[in-house]
Parts: C-alpha cells; structure tokens; sequence
C-alpha cells in the first residue's frame, strides 16, 4: 500500500486559497500595525518585515513537505515530541526564554524569537495521528485509544498553560480532539468525559467569580465598557462602522489605539472596518473552502495516517479561524486565538504553513 | 486491516460529521457578520461615532447691553480658559506642580484633573491675562488654551439691580437671567477624531462649527438719569442712613423706563461679595403700603365719577367712624383739620376726607377703578421677579377696607404699580405697560425686535387726569410737597408716609416708608419719578422732609439734561422767601405739622423729642428750602458729643449751634463758617473747643 499510490498534482484550490489568505493577511497586518508600529517601535513596517519573513520561510517549508512523503514523517514523531518537550522547558529558562506583558511564551535563539507552543500544534496533530492509525491500536478501547493521548495531550497542555497561553492550548486540545473523534472514539466514552469535565470546570468558574463574569461578558459586553467589555465593544466598534463595503483599505480608526492587538488577535476586525461585509464574508468563504478541500483531501487520503493527519491538520486551522472569528464578532469569550495565515503571527505562521505542505503532500494521494 | 485497527468507514463518517459541523459554524458566523455589520451597523457606528469625536468648546461671545443712547451697560471682554488635554501630558505630576501655584489651585486637585482619562478638562475658567501669558511661558505639552469672554460692567453698580450678573455660563438675575436666551447666542465647537489616546488623528476630519454671537438688548434707561437718581439715592443712604430706598423714573406718555434703582445694591462685576437679598431688582419685586400716594388714586376715581367737588366743605374732627370703628386722621393729636374745602382734604391728605370721598363713589366702584389703574396685578415689565401686590376681593372689601384702601391702607402694592398708576394720570389717563427693553439687536447692529409703547387700558377722562394733576400742582406750592418745589416749573407732586407692615400684617412702630411721586413738566409730562425711602434712621421721618427734596433734586437735574424749558406761564408758583415758624418746645409730632407746608429743610441734632432750639430764630424770613437746625437735647452733659457741620453759617449761628452742645468756638475772620476743626461728624467730649474759620462771601 505504502508505495502503491498514485502520485498526481496536489489540491491546487488548497494552494490558492492558503496563499490568497496569506496575501490578504499581509497586507492587513501592514495596514492594522502601522500606526502602533510606528508609536511603538517608530518603525511603520515593523510587522509587515516580519511578515513577509516568516510567510516566505513558512512557504519554503510549505513547498519542503509538500514534496515530502506524508508517511515519512511518523518517523519523526516521537523526536518532535522530545525537542518540543524540551523548547517548552526553556521557555521558562532565563536568558533563553522571553517574558513579555508577564507570559513566558517565547524563547530567542539567534535573534529570533519563536513560540515553542506552535510547534506543539503541529507535533501533537502528527503524534496522534501517527498513534491512533497503528494497527495495534484499538480506539474502542479507552485506555487504548484515547487516554495514552489525552495523557500525553496532558502533559503539553499543563506546560502551555503555565506560560500561560489559553488560546494556544485551547487550539491544541481541540485539534487532538479532533482527531481522536474522527478516529473513531465511542460516542460514551466522549460523553464520560465531558461528564468528568463538568464539574472541574464548575469549580473553576465558582472559586474565582471574575473568571465566570469575563466568560459571560461577550454577551453584553457595554456592561463593564471598560475592563471585560472593552475588547469586544472596540471590536464592534471596528466591524459596524465597516458596514458592507468598509471605509477603505487603510483607513480604520479603530486601529488608533482603540483595538488592542490589531495586527493580531483582532485583525479580522480591522478587516472588517476597513473592507466591511464584502472583505470579511471573503475571508470566512474562503476559510469554508479551505476547510471543504482539507476533509475532502483527508476522505481521498490512501491511508488511516493520511485521514487523521489530513483531519488533525484541517481541524487545527479552521477551528483556530472558528475560534477567532468567534471572538471578534463577540460570539464566543475572547481566548487569545490568533487568526491563521492573516494575523501577524511569526512562527505561528511558519508552522501552519509547514502543515499546509503536509496536506497538500496527502492530496497528491488521493484515491479516485 | 485487522480488526483492531481504525476502521475507515468510521473515520469517513466522523469526517462528514465534523464536516457539517463546522459548515454550520461558518454559516452561523456568517449570519452574525451580517447581522453586524449590516444590521446594528448604523448604531454601533454612531457609538463608535462618539468614541472618536472630541470636542473643544469655541463659546460664543455674549450680546452686550447699552442705554437708550447706545451707553454701554455691561459687556463682554476676551478672557481665556486653561485646557488640559491629558493624554498629551507627559510628567502629570511636573505639569501640576508648576501649574498649581499659577493657577492658585492645589496640586493635588491639578494633578487629579490632567490624569483623568479623558480628551480635554477645563483646568481654570476665565483666567487673567497675565496668568495665561505665565501658563503659556512653561510650555507644557497638553495645555491649551480656549478663548472665551468675561463680563464686566464698566460702571459697578449702576443699574446692578436692573442689569443683574453672569455666573461661568448663564445670566442669574435682573435682565441678564430674563433676556439670557436673547444674549447667550450659540456655542461653537472645534471638533476633531482623536485616536485611542485622545490624541488628533493626523488625517482624521475635523470641524470648526463657529459660535453664533449674542444678540445685544439697547435699553430704555437713560445712563445719565439712572445716574443722577442713583447719586441722589446715594446721598441719602449716607445722611438718613434708611433701610433702603427706591426710584423709579419713567416716561408717562410710553410706559418707558428711563432709571429704575433699589439701594443698597451690589457690584456686579463681583455679585459673590454681596448679599443675595441685594440682587434682586427691590422697586419690582418689593411690596409695601402704599399710604398716601394712593390717594391720588381715590381722587382720580372721585372726579371721574363726579363724586368730588373741590369747594365744598368738609370738617374733620381728627377721626370718623366707619361701622362702628373708629379710623383717625394723622392730625387726630391737634384735633383734626378743623373745616376745610375738599381740596384741602387733598392738600392736606385729611384722612377723614378721604374715607368720605371713598364712601362717595362706593365700595365697588373703588375697587374696579383700583384694579383698572394695574393695582393686583403684575404690570407685565420685562424683568424677572416682579410681584402681583395685594389688593382685596370684592368679598373681603366691607366698609371698614374700603375706608382704608381710600387712603392707602391695607392695600399692598409694588413702586412700580403706583409709578404708572400716577404715570396714568400724567399722560391723560391712559395706564401705560412699562418696559425696558426697546430693541433687540443682533451682533452686525441690525434691529432684530422694536418695543412700541402699549396701552393696556384707557383709566381716566382727559379733563379728570387734568384735574388731578392741577390739584398735584398745588401740592407742591403750597402743601406737604412744597419742598418738592422747582423754581420756574411746573411740578405736580404728592408725598407719602405710610406706616410699616411687619411680617404678620402688624404695623412696626415708628418706621415709616417715606415716599414721594410726581411728574414734570405738568403742562406736559415728560418724565416721572417715584421715590419711596424706607425707614430712615436719622433725620426727620416725614415725606415732605425726606423724599420731596430727594425728589426736587433728582428732577431739577433731570430737567436741565433733557432741556426742558422752564413753564411760560406758571399757573401756581410758590413764595421765594417764606417765614420760619416757632418751633420752641413743640414736640415732634407738631414741630411736623408746622414745617410739613413750611418749604422748609430741618436738621436734627440731638436726640431728644422736644425742641429746645431753633436757628434761624421763629419769623426770620429765609428763602425757600433754606435749611433749618432744631436741637432737641437729650445729650447728657460730661458726655460725648457728635461735631455739627457749620460750613455756611453766620457766626452768630455757629456760635448758638455749638452752645446747645455744650462745645465752644474759637473763631478766626468774619463772615460765613468755611472750615472747621474737629470735622463734621468727630465725637468730642462736651466743653470741646471747635475752631472755626469764617470768610467774607465772595472774598479771598
């Protein structure tokens, strides 16, 4: 089976949706970054060089494994897995590790920094894709099939969290996720979880009440304007006056100060300002594409490895847009997940383009 | 593939799930997308509007306010006000020590203001300009300046209680509250977009929306009288030191008010140092008994109803009795009038007489003509605060308060009421509505609004008005308002005492409210003036003492700076020289009797209530309004005592003056007293010597 299939082209709509959205997001995090870049740094392409730097080293990446045989990799898993381990334990080394606003998230090595948790997404995609399509496996069996998972899941989780970066181990456990039900886990055994979760999560929001009033704010976020609220009125205060064509590339009000994170976080929201309905429906049509091409690419996939890592990788991105569009638009609380191939995103972007290599590496097998 | 593994139709169908799934969640987002931007857009967009916008208010410079001859009253000058802009504050706590002491505010209060987070906050209105050139000179990143106006009223308290004052933003009182909307105009703004920090967006839109100026308001008051009146006010608030005084003069043929004052009044340019009872306009709002210039009233209504005939006879016994009560005349102590004609009811203000002519026209008939002389009810002037007076129902109004209201009691009324009650009678009896505001203007000098004279309602026959005011004529020839008296004019006059109604209704005994009211010239009344002086408390407390002369020199000015020529034909005219009566140990009460048609002044010194002394002595012959001492002892020896004011008189006067005090003189020269030490008014002990220095008139 391994050398069996047929080699064709790869999905070229995944190709053309990955780099139009790359396209768009370089221009946006110039046009949403160039006034703080300017405050802040007094340097106005600040982020655009960044940008542009990691998109061209994440294309390279990307055009690396596209060529490289998706199978090949479950050799490096269990490497991946240590080095991770390990970059997520220098994190917390001074003098390799950067601290900045009180997170230790980054870590410098050679006048880079990266984020080590952006390694983790794609290590654990391909580790539990790699685990759970072993033919000794059996996925029906919990301590078979999910928990040796979850555990190891665990483990990078907790080290994420005491960075501490939520959004990021959010996108981790539900890229896992993910996998692991797309693998096949039983419906009760999901359901057994939840039920354990339930309560720890009770917990939670009933020993520290702001942490519930913070959830819940995205409901009404003019409640309290200026602490849980603000992110999301500014948000709005972005994506309203956009109306249905925007008030024009580059010309956004809410970047000045108003929105934190323009580039970032919020860049859909400078997005939507700036291009109004017409942009953001644009980008979430073509985030659906993506999705579309990558479960079609994970059903033609010639193998269970090819299926799950196809899913893992196409769960990891879209659910991350899921997640942000989420928050900007004030659907879902506000996580600190970053929108993939637009936000200003550093390694975070090098990796998810390393991933779009892996995916479209499995499309070039797809069976007919 | 064994049956352990992954089974593929499993994945396939967990795909397809996951799949639709996530289409939904799209789909969902995409509603919401939808729902924000093109639904609620419109409202989050005006928010958001809100957020952006800052604004610097540009206030409009407020209308000014000038005299009948375009006089200014009260203006605005440029002054500015020191703005922090907080975000563009670097060192918050540099910025507020250096300020705090320029501004002569605490630091701590400085500090609390430019760290506050928000675009712009007033620091310190209406600065000096030697603070702002100071504020200026630091150079601190964030302070701005706005310039707006200040009021200033550049002749204090002239007028005050007419023209009222400005606080930070708004007219409070007198015509500054009342006319506030036609002086305020509109504020402008400076508006710009201002990002996250409250700073200007560089290329953000920003706005200049100009301030409409105030319109300015061109009074009927003429400053020249308004000043003379309130010169003359002035003068008596210093010698008979009363509890306040009231002028009205007004034009009766337009109801126009040309100067209109209550004292004690107030600087408006720093309205905070004086008490608030001071602000309001007291000859408007103000209510008393009107005595008996209201019987002025009576008699019009009298002659109009044919119930009055001047030479029939009447006899006044000092009291009549009206349903079983008995009501005196102020001459009851000497046993009345005695038998008189009814002009000398008039003359003489012989109550009696009055309650008879009253009891004439009948109860009803009085009262309808009260109320169509404006009594009861408010005149409809154009100042705030004015009062309605009170005048009694045709229920209440028995025999007992008709025979009051003939002669001015039990009524309560306002200066201004019984000024156009009498301007009613000057113009030929039409009762005019007053007002001070003649035109409105607009900042480029256009007339915006005229006010024409009004007639609210026709009162009195033409030959009724005439036959009052001749009889108003004679007042002032020969009765209690000789002192009123104008050489070569024709006055037409009446006094007033009526006794104060404290609260309760009760009268307070010995303090009267002196008034006077007349109208010159009587062939043809150009101006009016009522004066009313409240409660002297030095002096003689009698009308034709106090407000008649005040009158006589306010309208003797008035006169000769309006150019009126003096009669061509005097009808009445009073004695040049009259002769001193006898004053020798007459009480008070008579001593007034005698003087009130002597045409003479009277000075009191001492405090006693008998004379003891008089100079000139009784039947030297003085001109008219010459001033006569009375001494009236109750000094006790080895005591102190108050220095009299000898400048102008004779030697043997001065001499005699001192002696009653117990002081001696020591004189130098000959003639009239020139000066004199101690000054008038020092406190010596008795046996003093005053030096005094008498000079030939006319010589070195």
């Amino acid at each position: 089976m391994r050398a069996s299939p047929k080699k064709k082209a790869p999905d070229f709509v995944i190709l053309f949706t990955v780099m139009t959205l790359l396209a768009i997001g370089i221009v946006m995090v110039f046009s949403a970054s160039a006034i703080i870049a300017l405050e802040n740094r007094a340097d106005v392409y600040f982020h655009l060089r960044r940008q542009v730097f990691w998109a061209l080293l994440g294309l390279g990446g990307m055009l690396f494994l596209s060529n490289y045989d998706y199978w090949k990799l479950k050799r490096w898993v269990n490497a991946l897995l240590v080095v991770n381990l390990l970059l997520l334990l220098a994190v917390f080394i001074p003098g390799v590790g950067v601290e900045i606003n009180g997170a230790r998230r980054w870590i410098m090595v050679g006048g880079f920094t990266g984020q080590p948790s952006d390694l983790t997404k794609v290590a654990m995609v391909l580790f539990t894709a790699a685990y759970l399509s072993r033919r000794d496996v059996n996925v029906q069996k919990f301590m078979q099939g999910a928990f040796p998972v979850l555990a190891v899941m665990g483990v990078f989780f907790a080290l994420i969290m005491a960075q501490p970066d939520l959004g990021t181990a959010i996108a981790i456990a539900g890229a896992t996720m993910i996998i692991v039900f797309v693998a096949g886990m039983p419906y009760r055994q999901i359901l057994a979880i939840a039920m354990c979760g339930l309560p720890l999560l009770g917990y939670l929001m009933a020993s520290k009440p702001y942490r519930l009033r913070r959830l819940l704010s995205f409901r009404d976020p003019w409640a309290d304007p200026l602490n849980t609220g603000y992110h999301i009125i500014q948000s709005l205060y972005a994506l309203g006056p956009g109306g249905l064509f925007g008030v024009g590339l580059g010309r956004s009000r809410q970047k000045f100060f108003y929105l934190p994170e323009p580039h970032s976080d919020f860049i859909f929201a400078i997005l939507g300002e700036e291009l109004g309905f017409i942009g953001t429906a644009s980008v979430l049509s073509l985030f659906f594409l993506l999705i579309w091409r990558g479960f079609k690419t994970a059903l033609m996939a010639p193998d269970n490895f090819g299926m799950l890592l196809a899913a893992g990788i196409t769960g990891m991105i879209g659910l991350q847009a899921l997640i942000n569009i989420g928050v900007v638009t004030g659907s879902i609380p506000v996580t600190g997940i970053n929108l993939p191939l637009i936000s200003a995103g550093g390694s975070s972007l090098f990796f998810t383009l390393c991933s779009v290599g892996v995916l479209l590496n499995i499309s070039k097998y797809a069976r007919v | 593939m064994s049956k352990a593994a992954v089974s593929g139709i499993i994945i396939k169908r967990r795909l397809m799930l996951l799949f639709v799934v996530m289409a939904a969640t799209v789909l969902a987002l995409l509603m919401r997308l939808f729902y924000i931007q093109l639904v609620i857009a419109g409202e989050l967009q005006a928010k958001a509007w809100e957020q952006w916008n800052r604004s610097i208010p540009a206030r409009s410079p407020r209308g000014s306010i000038y005299d009948r001859k375009e006089r200014l009253l009260a203006g605005s000058a440029s002054a500015q006000s020191v703005i922090a802009l907080p975000p563009q504050i670097q060192d918050k706590e540099e910025a507020a020590r250096l300020l705090a002491p320029l501004l002569e505010m605490e630091e701590s209060r400085v500090l609390e203001l430019i760290s506050r987070r928000s675009a712009t906050v007033y620091l310190k209105r209406l600065v000096d300009e030697e603070t702002a050139f100071a504020v200026r000179k630091l150079n601190i990143r964030g302070i701005a300046f706005s310039q707006e106006t200040r009021r200033f009223y550049p002749h204090g308290s002239l007028a005050s209680q007419l023209l009222g004052f400005v606080g930070i933003d708004e007219g409070l009182s007198g015509l500054e509250h009342f006319y506030e909307l036609v002086l305020k105009g509109r504020d402008g703004r400076i508006e710009f977009e201002s990002d996250g920090r409250g700073r200007r967006i560089p290329q953000g839109v920003q706005s200049y929306i100009q301030p409409k100026d105030g319109n300015d308001l061109l009074l009927t008051i003429d400053q020249t009288i308004q000043y003379i009146v309130e010169r003359e006010m002035e003068r008596v608030m210093l010698s008979s030191k009363p509890k306040g005084i009231i002028t009205i003069a007004v034009d009766p043929r337009t109801g126009e008010i040309l100067a209109i004052a209550g004292k004690p009044d107030f600087d408006p340019n720093r309205f905070a140092d004086f008490p608030s009872e001071r602000w309001k306009l007291s000859p408007v709002t103000n209510t008393f008994e009107p005595g008996s210039t209201f019987k002025l009233v009576t008699l019009a209504a009298a002659l109009e109803e044919g119930k009055f005939n001047a030479r029939e006879g009447f006899f006044c016994r000092g009291a009549i009795t009206v349903a079983g009560r008995s009501i005196g005349c102020w001459t009851r102590g000497r046993g009345g009038h005695g038998a008189i004609s009814f002009e000398k009811v008039v003359l003489g203000s012989c109550n009696p007489g009055f309650i008879t002519i009253g009891q004439r026209i009948g109860s009803e008939k009085l009262l309808s003509y009260i109320r169509a002389f404006g009594f009861g009810v408010k005149s409809g002037i154009d100042v705030p605060g004015e009062s309605t007076g009170i005048i009694f129902t045709e229920k209440q109004f028995g025999p007992v308060e008709a025979a009051t209201t003939s002669f001015g009691q039990g009524v309560s009324v306002t200066p201004l009421q019984q000024a156009m009650a009498v301007a009613a009678i000057a113009n030929g009896g039409y009762l005019m509505k007053p007002y001070v505001v003649k035109q409105v203007r607009d900042s480029e000098g256009n007339v915006l609004e005229k006010r024409e004279p009004q007639v609210v309602r026709r009162v009195l026959s033409g030959e009724t008005a005439r036959e009052v005011t001749r009889i108003m004529e004679l007042v002032v020839t020969e009765g209690s308002g000789i002192n009123a008296y104008i050489e070569g004019y024709r006055i037409a006059g009446k006094t007033g005492t009526a006794q104060k109604v404290g609260p309760g209704g009760v009268y307070i005994g010995g303090e009267y409210i002196l008034s006077f009211v007349g109208f010159a010239p009587a062939e043809d009344p150009q101006i009016l003036i009522y004066v009313a002086v409240d409660a002297p408390q030095s002096g003689p407390q009698w009308g034709s003492q106090t407000s008649a002369p005040m009158f006589r020199r306010m309208m003797e000015d008035i006169l000769k700076y309006l150019n009126i020529p003096s009669a061509k034909t005097p009808v009445n005219e009073a004695p040049r020289m009259v002769e001193v009566p006898d004053l020798m140990r007459l009480s008070l009460e008579e001593a007034s009797d005698v003087l009130e048609t002597s045409g003479l002044l009277v000075k009191f010194i001492g405090s006693g209530s008998t004379i003891l002394n008089q100079t000139p002595k009784g039947g030297a012959r003085v001109p008219l309004h010459t001033q006569i001492l009375v001494y009236l002892g109750g000094e006790a020896a080895g005591e102190e005592v108050t220095v009299p004011d000898l400048s102008g008189k004779s030697m043997r006067e001065a001499g005699e003056i001192l002696g009653w005090l117990g002081l001696r003189m020591n004189f130098s020269g000959s003639g009239i007293a020139r000066s004199q030490s101690p000054a008038p008014g020092t406190r010596v002990p008795a046996n003093s010597v005053v030096s005094v220095e008498f000079r030939n008139p006319g010589g070195p």
